[in-house]
């Protein structure tokens, strides 16, 4: 489809860049005092957004400009999920930036291109939208210019980043260089058609992996991500945990249909397009991955460290279901996100709230927190078992659909090893729990919390308790945008 | 005739040079020129695959978005060792080490 | 073949004309010394302090923004090469990409970015004017 014909399609991004830009010039014109407006209109225009992405699904999948993006029910439900959670995270930070109108403006910035990243389907596109992703993320991790650690969040992530999509960039070279192609559908056919020296693809391959693994956080690519997390004001660290990873799931799950196998019209079978053992290396990764993020979050003591690396064992458990390319597996990996977006921004929005009431972000701060604030501990307490994946939590479902899909993929020891890693992780979400309750701390005082923070908290814990015994809903939403555009 | 290997083999240098210049260097501006040989050495790859391979003009569209992605990321990073260095006024990464556990 | 022959003798002229004129100075200068003659050249005044100096870190931010908006130019090159055949819709486009990047130089304008003197910050430690 040529350029103008495309636009038609492309109205929810267009809307969201003209919504961009006129933030950035509300923002100029408005008084310091009066510029809680622009986090008002940033979620207006988050709002309208989703509307118009909602719209979209009435769409036939098919290739806009050109080939540079496609549209099909996965696209759409990945550019639901990601501007979802930024229209949650305006509310969440509209108590610690109030006045911080630039930071609604990179947020909006983020979206955009998190929504590019769910629809890319052209190398050149994956680099442009992720490096927009990236550029803008790296700006919000050293948000607070004045703290040091954040300072050295943003510093450390972005040398990161700049390098790994460095060395993504050098593995599509050679992908180009084999085939001629950029774009991913024509790619998959110059793969299947001719037989292509498999180490070659195999090296390309790996680059590539690098770099996506980069953006989620897949070991041996995490190194950036406890620093990150640690060191970034608390809001952004809730929004790199799930919209940019999702997005990061998104490429990867483009990435494995088109190039790394092929799918059949049905969506049901995938075959490899090339002997490269792509599912081997990633099922590999993904148990490297939740292994060495739950071994490392049993020794924290900073609670939002603890977080980052409950975030990279996340990542493992998706990553293994992905690994065993199924659409099953794709299935769960949506439906799980859409569970751990409540779950995980709950569980920060309780440190985000808490942090300044007792002081510090260590653990054991918490300590008899259930007698301070008995609602936000019970709250905290619902969060971190369905982290850990215990019923009747949101968790648990999210989880069940996870190991499901690897087992019925016949892959039993992958499936042993992410199960002996839930156990291990229940350990540290546990003691969070144990430390509210079972201990009293010196402080007894009551922490009062707002009208504001209780509600906020209830929109994160209500998902997180219904999901977890009525989630026919969100896994028939999943099931219907498990529709590929296939070129 | 300059072959297409050549090209090759120089881009294969020239990345490899960035990767050790990461990994080595101490001062973060070291490692943003790094990051540069990197992408320079992706430019090149996609020029030389777009010159040697049957006319496909995608190669060259690449390597003028890739140039830009790198002055961006430049500009930013250069905003952010500014900033480090103004509190600290040192940048040597075997330094910057606020949290360690 | 030839042409690279060409190229091959141009190379070793370029180099034997430096070398020799290099060599022919060396030869003929005559060698004194003194503190005026070793001194870095700034147009005749006598310069002041090291040349590794802290520049003013405006100096930096004026050089990110031209350089953010320097490489916009690279989209503009290839346009107008093509931009004949491709008419009226290339123009819009391209106009509307202008017009993004002007609202970023109206933000930077905006915020004083582009100011050389900037109002001096107040600062909670700095001792206020009397009488004020």
């Amino acid at each position: 489809m040529n350029n103008l014909e495309s636009l038609q399609f492309f109205i929810p991004e267009l809307f969201l860049t003209a919504g961009l830009l006129v933030t950035i010039i509300v923002e100029l014109l408005l008084k310091k005092e009066q510029k809680v407006f622009t986090a008002y209109l940033a979620a207006t225009v988050l709002l309208i957004t989703i509307f118009f992405l909602i719209r979209q699904y009435a769409i036939e999948p098919a290739a806009l400009f050109g080939g540079m993006v496609v549209i099909d029910p996965m696209a759409v439900f990945f550019k639901i999920l990601t501007a979802v959670s930024t229209l949650i995270i305006v509310f969440f930070s509209i108590p610690s930036f109030r006045v911080k109108a630039e930071y609604y403006v990179l947020l909006l910035a983020t979206t955009l291109g998190m929504m590019l990243m769910a629809q890319v389907n052209d190398l050149l596109m994956i680099i442009l939208a992720m490096e927009l992703v990236g550029l803008v993320s790296y700006v919000l991790a050293g948000y607070r210019r004045s703290d040091p650690k954040s300072g050295e969040a943003s510093l450390k992530y972005i040398l990161f980043g700049a390098a790994s999509t460095g060395i993504m960039a050098f593995g599509f070279s050679y992908i180009y260089g084999l085939t001629g192609q950029t774009n991913l559908f024509e790619i998959q056919q110059a793969l299947q058609s001719t037989q292509h020296n498999p180490v070659i693809l195999f090296v390309a391959f790996v680059l590539i992996i690098a770099g996506l693994g980069y953006k989620i956080a897949m070991v041996p690519f995490h190194f950036w991500l406890p620093d990150v997390y640690e060191g970034a004001p608390t809001p952004v660290t809730a929004f790199f945990s799930v919209g940019p990873k999702a997005a990061g799931m998104a490429v990867l799950i483009r990435f494995i249909i088109s190039i790394v196998a092929g799918v059949s019209a049905d969506g049901q079978t995938f075959t490899a397009n090339a002997p490269i053992h792509a599912q081997e290396l990633l099922a590999v990764l993904a148990v490297l991955t939740m292994t060495l993020g739950n071994l490392s979050a049993l020794q924290q003591k900073n609670i939002k460290r603890m977080m980052a690396y409950s975030s990279i064992a996340h990542a493992g458990y998706m990553l293994m279901a992905l690994a065993v390319f199924t659409s099953q597996s794709v299935e769960a990996v949506m439906f799980y996100l859409v569970v751990y977006m409540f779950m995980n921004f709950g569980a920060f929005w309780v440190i985000h709230r808490m942090t300044p009431h007792l002081g510090s972000e260590e653990i054991t701060a918490y300590t008899g927190l259930g007698y301070r604030a008995p609602l936000v501990a019970v709250a905290m307490g619902v969060f971190m078992f369905s982290l850990t994946g215990l019923p009747p939590l949101a968790g648990f479902i999210g989880k069940f659909y996870l190991f499901a899909a690897v087992i019925k993929a016949e892959w039993y020891i992958l499936a042993v090893l992410g199960v002996l890693n839930s156990v291990v992780s229940l350990y540290y979400y546990a003691y969070v729990t144990k430390v509210m309750f079972l201990n009293r701390g010196d402080d007894e005082s009551a922490v009062s919390i707002s009208s504001y923070d209780t509600a906020l908290l209830l929109v994160f814990l209500i998902p997180t308790l219904v999901l977890g015994v009525y989630w026919v809903p969100v896994i028939s939403w999943a099931t219907q945008s498990l529709h590929f555009f296939l070129g | 005739m300059i072959q297409l290997n050549t090209f090759l083999i120089i881009s294969a240098i020239v990345f490899s040079t960035g990767i050790f210049t990461i990994l080595y260097k101490k001062n973060v501006i070291g490692i943003l020129m790094g990051v540069e040989l990197i992408l320079n050495s992706v430019n090149l790859n996609f020029i030389s695959f777009a010159k040697y391979s049957d006319a496909q003009i995608n190669g060259q569209m690449i390597a003028i978005f890739i140039m830009i992605l790198a002055a961006a990321e430049a500009a930013i990073a250069l905003a952010i060792i500014l900033n480090i260095y103004r509190d600290r006024a040192m940048v040597d990464v075997t330094l910057i080490d606020e949290m360690k556990n | 073949m030839a042409s690279f022959y060409i190229a091959l003798l141009f190379l070793a002229v370029g180099f034997l004309l430096v070398g020799l004129t290099v060599l022919f100075s060396r030869l003929l200068h005559p060698r004194i010394n003194y503190p005026e003659k070793n001194l870095t050249y700034e147009c005749g005044i006598i310069p002041e302090g090291e040349s590794w100096i802290k520049f003013n870190s405006r100096f930096y931010v004026i050089a990110l923004i031209f350089l953010i908006f320097d490489v916009e130019i690279l989209f503009l090159f290839p346009w107008a090469v093509v931009f004949e055949e491709l008419g009226l819709l290339a123009f819009v486009e391209m106009f509307i990409f202008i017009v993004i990047l002007l609202v970023g130089l109206a933000y930077v304008w905006v915020k004083g970015d582009l100011d050389w003197i900037k109002p001096r910050p107040e600062l909670a430690h700095l001792p206020k004017e009397k009488g004020k």
